[in-house]
C-alpha cells in the first residue's frame, strides 16, 4: 500500500555514499553531522562512504580526507580507494595492519589510463583476495570484457558492481552469471521490473541497496525496493543484510575505528 | 491510487528497445504501476517519423487497457506533409489526448519553423504538447520559453525538466515566465533536492509526475516525488491533479 509519506520498514545500510567535494561540484553535506541528518531524513542507519577526491584526483590523498568523516559511533563505514601503484598498496597495507579496511573501491580504470586487465591489476586483486577484502567497481567506468577476464582469475574475491544504468542492461545478466561472487549495487538500475526479475534469477542475496549520494538522492530507490515483490526477508537482505555479509568479519573491526 | 489521489504518469513509451531493457509488455507495466499505486500512464511511440505507424501501435496498446493508458500523438517534421493530417487523425479518430515531440530525432531546434504547424494545431485545439528537453541543441528548455508566449492556448510540458542542472534552470525560468509551461519530472539524474527545487521555484501547480516507463520503472521515479521534502498538497498536485487538469480528464 503506497502512501504520500514513506519510511523504510527494514534496517538500511547504504553501500554507496560519496562525501567531499568534486572540483566542479561542491557536496551538499559539508560535514559528518549534515550527512547523518540526511541519512536520518530517509531512515538510513549506516553507510559505506568514500571520498570524492579519490574518484577524481588521488586515491591516496582522498583517503586521508576521509578521516574527519569518521567517528566512533560506526554509522559511517570507511571505504578506501585504490590504484595498483606502490604508494596506494602501501597505504592499504598500513590501513590493513591497523585493521581498518572492510572494503576497497576502484575507480574509472580507463580514465586512470590503465586497463582493468590481469597484467595491471592481478597484484592488487590477489592481495585483496588473500586478506578477504571485497572490492567495489563502478560499472560506468569499466569495460565488461575486462571485468570478466580479470575477475574470473580471482574466483573467491567478492566484488560489488556499482552504478549500473539501463545502458548496461545487456551486460548485467552475463556478468552476474559468469562472476558468482559478484553483487549488483542498485543506485541507478531502473529498467522496469528488473529488480524482481534479477532476484528471481540470481537470488536476492546478489543485490545491494546503495544510493550513490550525493550524485543521487537516497530516497527514491529505497521507496522502489519497498514496493516490489521482494519478501520481507529478501528486502532486509537487499537493504542491509547482504552488505553486512559482504563486509563480513572485517566490518566489526573496521567500523568506528578512527586513525590512531 | 495513493491516499485518495488518482496518480497519472505523464511520460511513458510504447515500443521495444531491447538494448536498454525497454519492453512495452502491458502486464509488466501494469504490475509496476499497481505495486506503486499508479493509476494511469500516458504513452506514445516516437520511433516512426511518419507518425502513423507509431500512433497505430499506441492505439492498439491503449485499447488493451483503455482505463489504464492514455495515448498521445507523435509526429515529426522530417515528414512535414504528414504532420497535420496525422495529428487530426490521432486526436479526432484515435482519441489521443495530447501531442509528444522528440527534437533530437530531427536537425531542428524546437523553436524553428518546421515545428510551427504542430504548435498552431495544438494552440487551435487547446492541447498539451510534451517535448523532450535536455542539453541537445534541438531540445534546450530556453527555446520552449521562446515559443510558449506565441501559442497561449497550448500548454507546453518539458519532459525531464531539462534533465541536467544548467538546463533545469532554463526550464524553471521558462515556467516562471510563461503560465502555459509545465515541468515533468522523469530523469535518470535523480539529483538530491531536484523536486524541491522545481516546486519552490516554479510552483507545485506546474510540476507533473512522469516516469519514462518502460525505459525506467515507474516506482523509482515515483519515489522521487514521495520522498521529496514538500507538502502533501504539493505531492497531490504533482501526482495527479495537474495532469487531470491539463488533459481535461473527468473519469
Amino acid at each position: 500500500m503506497t502512501s504520500l509519506t514513506f519510511r523504510p520498514r527494514v534496517p538500511v545500510f547504504d553501500a554507496n555514499v560519496r562525501v567531499g567535494d568534486l572540483s566542479a561540484q561542491p557536496a551538499p553535506c559539508r560535514d559528518r553531522a549534515a550527512l547523518l541528518a540526511e541519512m536520518d531524513r530517509y531512515g538510513v542507519e549506516r553507510a559505506v562512504i568514500y571520498h570524492a577526491l579519490t574518484e577524481e584526483v588521488s586515491p591516496v590523498e582522498g583517503n586521508l580526507l576521509l578521516e574527519p568523516w569518521l567517528d566512533a559511533n560506526a554509522r559511517l563505514v570507511p571505504q578506501w580507494s585504490a590504484l595498483p601503484t606502490a604508494a596506494s598498496l602501501a597505504q592499504l597495507q598500513a590501513l590493513h595492519d591497523q585493521r581498518r579496511i572492510s572494503s576497497v573501491r576502484l575507480h574509472d580504470t580507463r580514465v586512470a589510463g590503465l586497463p582493468f586487465r590481469p597484467w595491471a591489476y592481478d597484484h592488487l586483486l590477489a592481495w585483496l583476495n588473500a586478506q578477504r577484502i571485497p572490492v567495489w567497481i563502478p560499472l560506468p567506468g569499466a569495460d565488461a570484457d575486462e571485468l570478466v577476464m580479470t575477475l574470473q582469475d580471482h574466483p573467491d574475491l567478492v566484488s560489488v558492481l556499482v552504478g549500473a544504468h539501463y545502458t548496461h542492461h545487456l551486460q548485467v545478466r552475463p556478468l552476474l552469471a559468469r562472476l558468482p561472487n559478484t553483487h549488483l549495487e542498485l543506485s541507478r538500475y531502473e529498467p522496469i521490473g528488473e529488480i524482481e526479475a534479477l532476484a528471481d534469477e540470481f537470488g536476492a542475496e546478489r543485490l545491494v541497496y546503495g544510493s550513490w549520494y550525493s550524485q543521487y538522492a537516497m530516497g527514491p530507490m529505497l521507496f522502489y525496493l519497498h514496493h516490489t515483490d521482494l519478501s520481507q526477508e529478501e528486502l532486509a537482505l537487499v537493504c542491509a543484510g547482504n552488505l553486512e555479509r559482504i563486509l563480513g568479519p572485517t566490518l566489526t573491526e573496521a567500523e568506528g575505528r578512527v586513525a590512531p | 491510487m495513493i491516499d485518495g489521489i488518482q496518480v497519472i504518469d505523464f511520460h511513458g513509451h510504447v515500443g521495444r528497445w531491447d538494448r536498454l531493457g525497454m519492453l512495452d509488455e502491458p502486464a509488466r507495466m501494469l504490475h509496476a504501476m499497481d505495486a506503486g499505486g499508479v493509476d494511469r500512464a500516458c504513452v506514445f511511440n516516437i520511433f516512426h517519423p511518419d507518425g502513423t505507424t507509431g500512433n497505430d501501435l499506441t492505439a492498439r496498446f491503449v485499447a488493451q487497457h483503455p482505463a489504464r493508458f492514455i495515448g498521445f500523438a507523435y509526429v515529426s517534421p522530417l515528414m512535414p506533409e504528414r504532420m497535420l493530417p496525422e495529428l487530426a487523425r490521432a486526436i479526432d479518430s484515435l482519441r489521443f489526448a495530447a501531442i509528444k515531440l522528440y527534437p533530437p530525432y530531427t536537425p531542428w531546434p524546437l523553436n524553428e519553423t518546421p515545428w510551427e504547424p504542430i504548435y498552431r494545431f495544438a494552440n487551435a485545439r487547446g492541447l498539451a504538447v510534451i517535448l523532450h528537453t535536455g542539453s541537445e541543441p534541438q531540445s534546450l528548455p530556453r527555446l520552449v520559453g521562446e515559443i510558449a508566449p506565441r501559442y497561449p492556448r497550448a500548454n507546453f510540458v518539458m519532459g525531464h525538466s531539462g534533465n541536467t542542472p544548467a538546463e533545469r534552470d532554463q526550464a524553471i525560468a521558462a515556467a516562471q515566465a510563461n503560465p502555459n509551461v509545465y515541468l515533468e519530472t522523469c530523469s535518470t539524474f535523480r539529483t538530491p533536492g531536484v523536486i524541491e527545487q522545481l516546486v519552490n521555484e516554479a510552483g507545485a501547480e506546474r510540476v507533473l509526475y512522469g516516469s519514462d516507463q518502460p525505459l525506467m520503472d515507474p516506482r523509482s521515479q515515483l519515489g522521487k516525488i514521495i520522498t521529496a521534502q514538500i507538502t502533501d498538497a504539493a505531492k497531490c498536485q504533482i501526482l495527479g491533479d495537474n495532469a487531470r487538469r491539463l488533459l481535461r480528464l473527468t473519469g
